[in-house]
C-alpha cells in the first residue's frame, strides 16, 4: 500500500485512509478464524449456547430431535481471502417442526459499540450485512436482526439459489428511528441466521421493516434444513456496517481477531487444544504460602480486559474440572479451585486453593477457562 | 443445562460468595453474583423454574 504525506491544510478524508482498518465490522470474528471453545462438537441442538466458532451462539428454542455437528470448516469461497467457514451439519433429521422450534447461528452486540449507529434519532443509520454461505438445502432463508433493549426486530430474506456453492448475500436493513441503544456493555443488537423455524416464527408476515418484537413475523419462509441428513450449511465473511452497501470485508491481522474475542473468552491451553484436554501445556504453576485458613491464594491479569467479570472453570491437566493439582510437605493431589469473588473482576483472576492445616509452602496447578459472552 | 447450584462464602469474608454451577454434562464453574454475566442469568432463571440453590452458610 502506497503511503501520503498530507500537506498541513489537508483533512483526513475517508478517500485518504481508503484501505485501511477502521474496525468498521460490527461482527466480531466474522471470518471464523477463532475458535478457542474447539473446533468441532457433535450433536448439538438440545441446548443453547456457545460451542465451537468465538462469538457465534448456537441459539434456538423448543424441542425438536434435530442434531448438528457444528465446526469450524475450511470449505470456504474460492479466492476470497477466507481461510474458515462455521459448517453446520445435521445429523439427526426433523422433518416435523413442533410450533416453537427453532435454530439460529447468533452473534450478540453490546450497546456501547452501538452508539454511532445514533439509533432511536431521525439520523439512524442504515446497516448492510453481507456474507458468504453454502448449502445443498437451496430456497429462502432469514437473517434477522433484534434490538434487545426495546423488544424490536427487523428480517431479510434471502435466497440460497444454487445447491453446494458458495454465494455472496447482502442485505441492507433501514435505520431505526424508534428505541435508543443503551450505551453499556450489556447486548442490544442481536444478528441470527436462521436455520429452521415452527409456525410460531412463520405465521405472520415477515417484518422487513422494524418493528415491535412479534414472534409469528420474524421467520416466514424460512426453510428447515433439518429436514434431512444430507444437509449442510456453512458460512463466512459476515459483516455488518453502517452504510446502504457492502464494502469489500475487513480482515483483521489474527492476534487483533484473537484479542477481540478474548474480551468474552480467554483460556490457558494453546490455541489448538480445546478445554478440558488431557494436557500440561500452557497449564500454570505457581507457588506460594498459607493466608492463615490453609488457603494458596493467588491473582492472575487477564489477557484483555473483559466484558463483565467472567465466569470461571478451572481444570487439572487430566481435564477434571473445579480442581487444580495441589501440592505441599512433599505431598499432593487434586483439591478444590473456587474463584474469589469481590477480587476476581474484568481484569484478573483471583483464586484460593485449600491445601489443607499445616503447611508453610506449597504450589498448585491447573488450567482455567473464563467466560464473559453475551 | 444447570443440575445443581451451591452458594460459597470467601474464607475470611462471609459478606461474598460465588455460585458453584454444576452443568448436566459434568462441568463445574464458578459464576459470580453479576447481573451481566450470562450464566448468573442463566441461574436466575433456573431459580425461577424451580431450581433450589444449595447454601449450608458461611
Amino acid at each position: 500500500m502506497a503511503i501520503t504525506r498530507l500537506g498541513p491544510n489537508q483533512d483526513i478524508t475517508a478517500a485518504k485512509i481508503a484501505g485501511t482498518i477502521n474496525f468498521k465490522n460490527l461482527i466480531i470474528n466474522g471470518d471464523m478464524s477463532i475458535a478457542q471453545r474447539g473446533t468441532s462438537q457433535a450433536s448439538v441442538g438440545t441446548s443453547f449456547t456457545y460451542f465451537t466458532v468465538d462469538r457465534f451462539k448456537l441459539g434456538g428454542s423448543g424441542s425438536s430431535g434435530a442434531r448438528f455437528t457444528m465446526s469450524q470448516d475450511t470449505d470456504v469461497p474460492t479466492g476470497q481471502g477466507f481461510a474458515k467457514s462455521l459448517k453446520m451439519d445435521v445429523t439427526t433429521a426433523d422433518g416435523s417442526l413442533g410450533a416453537s422450534d427453532a435454530i439460529q447461528i447468533v452473534q450478540r452486540i453490546e450497546g456501547q459499540n452501538l452508539q454511532y449507529l445514533k439509533k432511536g434519532t431521525s439520523n439512524a443509520e442504515s446497516l448492510t450485512l453481507s456474507f458468504w454461505v453454502k448449502s445443498n438445502k437451496t430456497g429462502t432463508y432469514i437473517a434477522e436482526l433484534r434490538d434487545t433493549d426495546n423488544s424490536r426486530t427487523i428480517s431479510k430474506a434471502y435466497t440460497i439459489d444454487s445447491a453446494s456453492t458458495w454465494e455472496k448475500k447482502t442485505l441492507t436493513f433501514e435505520g431505526d428511528t424508534t428505541g435508543t441503544f443503551n450505551n453499556d456493555n450489556g447486548e442490544s443488537l442481536r444478528l441470527l441466521h436462521w436455520l429452521y423455524a415452527g409456525t410460531d416464527y412463520t405465521s405472520g408476515t415477515l417484518a422487513t421493516s422494524w418493528e415491535s418484537l412479534t414472534a409469528a413475523n420474524r421467520a416466514v419462509g424460512q426453510v428447515n434444513l433439518a429436514d434431512s441428513t444430507d444437509n449442510n450449511w456453512w458460512i463466512t465473511g459476515i459483516q455488518l456496517e453502517a452504510d446502504t452497501s457492502a464494502s469489500d470485508f475487513e480482515f483483521l491481522p489474527y492476534d487483533v481477531n484473537l484479542m477481540r474475542c478474548q474480551r468474552y473468552y480467554q483460556k490457558t491451553y494453546n490455541l489448538n487444544d480445546a478445554p478440558a484436554s488431557s494436557t500440561f501445556t500452557g497449564h500454570l504453576d505457581i507457588s506460594g504460602f498459607s493466608d492463615g485458613s490453609s488457603n494458596l491464594l493467588f491473582a492472575i491479569p487477564f489477557k484483555v480486559r473483559m466484558r463483565t467479570t467472567p465466569t470461571v472453570t478451572y481444570y487439572t491437566s487430566g481435564g477434571t474440572s473445579g480442581q487444580w493439582y495441589a501440592g505441599r510437605n512433599g505431598s499432593g493431589g487434586n483439591a478444590t479451585a473456587t474463584s474469589y469473588s469481590g477480587r476476581t473482576a474484568e481484569s484478573n483472576l483471583s483464586t484460593y486453593v485449600n491445601l489443607g492445616a499445616s503447611w508453610t509452602g506449597g504450589f498448585v496447578a491447573g488450567h482455567y477457562t473464563v467466560d464473559a459472552e453475551l | 443445562m444447570i443440575q445443581s447450584v451451591e452458594k460459597i462464602y470467601m474464607p475470611n469474608d462471609n459478606t461474598v460468595f460465588i455460585y458453584k454451577m454444576t452443568t448436566t454434562d459434568g462441568i463445574v464453574s464458578d459464576v459470580p453474583h453479576d447481573t451481566a454475566n450470562r450464566h448468573y442469568q442463566e441461574i436466575l432463571e433456573w431459580v425461577e423454574n424451580g431450581g433450589i440453590i444449595v447454601d449450608n452458610g458461611a
